[in-house]
């Protein structure tokens, strides 16, 4: 839910020059400031190039991405798929090193087949008293677009598997951070999958089965089933979080910012080409935000509620300035969400958002159970940190939202084919 | 109550030897017609190498044929990453096997000695799964097979520590009875937990729990019904007796009556023709694989929820009972299977180890049956680290019928 990021109309916009094209459509209709930066860029591109690609909202049922190469994990720079399938789970006392590299080994492969839309084993073995390897749910589905990205929690690193000198530099358990309302339960882990597809049975398939084949190394902890992206990929219109508002606007796009901030540069050793994957349950107070009247919401958020523009212009793409008064007031209150979360607020840091939608049913009062997991990419998690540190200080939205779910993972990167994810951490 | 049973049928139908296929004698020399060659240690070497060619998986052997005598299978799986295992089969029996197996994990191995005959390298998952492999020279004899004897001795001693159990079945009722007889709820409750873990442990083996003559279907001969049946699930006609019922007068009403002694005496007769029963019952090593994975399920289905003791919350006896009934099953088949898989009949150890620690904790020489009472408290707070537990041991161990089926 922070929004940290992007600025479509800054001057050097030669490396984002897809991306304000993309924008372009929207800008241009509407004229104003982002359409005079745009007719010097992307001005002779055709209007149907301009169109985000899923505006049709079509489903491809045979798309897939490969697991192995390209030097970074699927599932962080992909367009975001529709359904997301999140879970942690802790190593069993007693595995040692071995257990959890033959894991790795198992679930890379495992990975692999499953993003093909492949099963992980025999769905129907010729031995009638033989157990089926895969649970068979998603046979005949098709990969659906399916990525799975695997997380090493703090944990890895400790005394257990003595791998304390491959620790990931800048991994470590999140700080106790403002407005924190954290549950047992809903926190850490050793290992995190997030499984996204099209799909939403294909991406259940892929974790059910990925846990079955853990059992015995590691435990399932905490799980969350996100129903509906809520942070625009490259090439995606902007989707909406459960508030109603458009989220991820400014998130991370160009090749540029992910080398500045999600990626791991080469000093980065066996973790070169990971970053870090910052994983938040964000409970909702839906029916406290629903009575909400709409000129609080939209002062709340900084935005306009249907276009997503900033209360300081008129199209979902404009720079919100943060500047602007009117009556001796800022036209964006400071403890807008949008306000704190900016990177222009914050030295310049920004975070991929990757959010699902998701809820739990009917919690205990009788509300609606439902929110925000929220799962960002970054190269220093202390940006997270940083942003949160201000966002749980004073963000407007804290009086209708509660971390409750929390947990930080180093995501190392893609292995090429013939091994595993994390496979140097053992040689 | 009645666990589900799966059965097997695997067809034992080859029961002939399944190494008899006539061959030429040679010597033992294998040159350049793809044979391999027994090195210095006089074992020779198959290498089978699973790699993904861009579109399917495919299962190789360096060598197709070798001599009669030792011969070690180097499993190197390079890159498919559809194939998880690799099965050395004769006849539809696994001799030699590796699991696990994933792209850039180093190669593993196994070493078996076979004679003369036609024998197959299965390869699940591959697009050609079974790869011929020859063994040329003498067929062994047909065997007895020490693997097939292990089990088979193993069974028979199983069906002994199951007459052990109904012995002290029939001890702990009648001690119940008398404490029932006297009047006294509080001694009548302690010799309840007492005798309850006897059948708990071998509930598995309730399908021969029938009296003869008795037609499926028919409660009132059904002896499993007539000691252990549960309140939910009560058949009009027969009534409710046994433990259960028991259970409930004891705790919920907490009070002896005359019903109470009467269902205790039917008890002390029913456990008294299980008695007579069970010298006549037979195991196969199946049933011990089958008996042993149908204990663990009784304990996620049933103790690990609470349904089982559900007036005395003595769910803990119970599931600590499945799972020592569990393992003596297992432990009986251990000598046999740790020739047939050792890597999963050391993790089935390693798994049973991590569950008693885990179940050691509950230990409480206080309470009824020797464990905490499993209280609604303490099933919300603690059912799911049980349950976790129980999950990682089922999993390996609902493989086991399998390979006891499938044993050479």
């Amino acid at each position: 839910m922070t929004d940290g990021s992007q600025d479509p109309t800054a001057r050097d916009a030669s490396p984002r020059r897809e991306q304000l094209s993309r924008r372009g459509l929207f800008a241009a209709g509407a004229g104003g400031l982002a359409a005079g930066a745009l007719a010097g860029v992307g001005g002779t591109l055709a209007a149907q190039a301009l169109l985000p690609k899923d505006q049709g909202d079509a489903v491809d049922a045979s798309r897939s991405y490969p697991f192995y190469g390209g030097g970074h994990q699927a599932g962080i720079r992909t367009e975001p798929q529709r359904h997301c399938v999140y879970m942690t789970f802790d190593v069993d006392a007693g595995s040692t090193a071995a257990d959890l590299q033959s894991l790795l080994a198992r679930w890379s492969a495992g990975i692999a087949q499953l993003m093909k839309g492949r099963p992980v084993g025999l769905v129907e073995p010729p031995r009638s008293g033989a157990v089926a390897q895969d649970t068979g749910e998603a046979a005949d589905l098709g990969p659906n677009a399916l990525t799975v990205t695997l997380g090493l929690g703090p944990g890895v690193f400790d005394h257990r598997f003595g791998l304390a000198a491959k620790r990931p530099r800048l991994l470590r358990p999140l700080p106790a951070l403002p407005s924190d309302n954290l549950q047992d339960g809903l926190t850490g882990g050793d290992l995190s999958l997030q499984a996204c597809a099209e799909d939403p049975q294909v991406a259940y398939h892929a974790v059910r089965d990925l846990a079955r084949m853990g059992r015995g190394t590691v435990s399932t902890r905490w799980t969350v089933m996100g129903f509906g992206r809520a942070s625009a990929g490259p090439d995606q219109a902007t989707p909406r979080n459960l508030m109603g508002f458009k989220d991820g606007t400014r998130n991370i796009r160009s090749d540029d910012e992910f080398r500045e901030f999600v990626w791991l540069g080469d000093d980065a050793d066996w973790m070169s080409g990971g970053s870090y994957q910052v994983a938040r349950k964000i409970q909702m107070d839906i029916e406290i935000w629903d009575a909400d009247e709409i000129g609080d919401q939209q002062t709340v958020f900084g935005r306009s509620k249907s276009e997503g523009a900033p209360l300081t212009g008129t199209r979902e793409f404009d720079t919100p300035d943060f500047r602007k008064t009117s009556h001796g007031e800022h036209v964006i209150a400071p403890n807008a969400h949008i306000a704190l979360a900016a990177h222009e607020n914050n030295g310049g840091v920004k975070i991929l958002r990757r959010s699902y939608n998701y809820t739990d049913g009917i919690n205990q009062y009788g509300q609606l159970d439902a929110g925000l997991l929220f799962i960002a990419y970054m190269n220093d998690p202390g940006h997270f940190v940083r942003l949160q540190t201000r966002l749980g200080s004073y963000d407007r939205l804290n009086e209708y939202i509660s971390h409750i779910g929390s947990a930080v993972f180093a995501v190392p990167p893609a292995p090429e084919p013939g091994h595993f994810l994390a496979e140097r951490l053992f040689s | 109550m009645q666990p589900s049973r799966r059965r097997l049928n695997a067809g034992l139908a080859t029961a002939a030897a399944l190494v008899g296929a006539t061959l030429m004698l040679s010597g033992c020399a294998a040159d350049s017609t793809g044979a391999s060659k027994p090195s210095s240690s006089g074992a020779s070497h198959v290498k089978i190498t699973l790699t993904n060619d861009g579109s399917a998986d495919t299962c190789a052997l360096d060598h197709t044929s070798a001599p009669a005598g030792p011969i070690t299978f180097t499993v190197d799986n390079k890159s498919a990453t559809g194939i998880t295992e690799v099965e050395l089969q004769s006849d539809q029996r696994i001799l030699g096997e590796k699991e696990n197996l994933a792209p850039g994990l180093a190669p593993v191995s196994f070493t078996l000695t076979l004679g003369g005959g036609k024998y197959t390298v299965y390869c699940p998952g591959a697009d050609k799964e079974n790869v011929a492999f020859t063994v040329t020279g003498k067929a062994a004899a047909a065997k007895t097979g020490s693997v097939q004897t292990l089990l088979k001795q193993g069974s028979k001693d199983y069906a002994g520590y199951v007459d052990d159990q109904i012995a002290g079945m029939v001890q702990g009722v009648a001690a119940l009875k008398s404490a029932i007889d006297s009047g006294d709820v509080a001694a009548a409750q302690k010799a309840y937990g007492q005798a309850r873990p006897f059948y708990e442990r071998i509930e598995s083996d309730v399908d021969g729990f029938v009296l003869p003559g008795t037609k499926a279907n028919d409660n009132a001969g059904n002896l499993d019904y007539l000691i252990d049946m549960r309140a939910s699930n009560l058949d009009e006609k027969v009534g409710w007796h046994g433990f259960h019922a028991i259970e409930r007068d004891l705790w919920q009403g907490g009070a002896i009556t005359d019903d109470t002694k009467q269902l205790a005496a039917e008890l002390q007769t029913n456990v008294g023709k299980l008695a007579d029963l069970a010298k006549g019952l037979d195991y196969k090593p199946e049933d011990l694989a089958n008996g042993a994975a149908g204990l663990l399920e009784e304990v996620q289905s049933e103790k690990i929820k609470g349904e089982e003791e559900a007036f005395s919350d003595i769910d803990l006896v119970d599931f600590a009972a499945n799972v020592e009934g569990s393992q003596q099953a297992f432990e009986y088949l251990k000598p046999g299977l740790t020739k047939i898989d050792p890597a999963l009949t050391k993790q089935i150890s390693a798994q049973f180890d991590k569950v008693n620690a885990l179940l050691d904790t509950y230990r409480d020489p206080s309470a009824i049956g020797g464990y905490t009472t499993y209280t609604p408290q303490l099933r919300a707070s603690d059912a799911s680290t049980l349950s976790r537990a129980v999950q990682a041991l089922q999993d390996p161990l609902s493989r086991l019928a399998e390979k006891v089926a499938t044993a050479q």
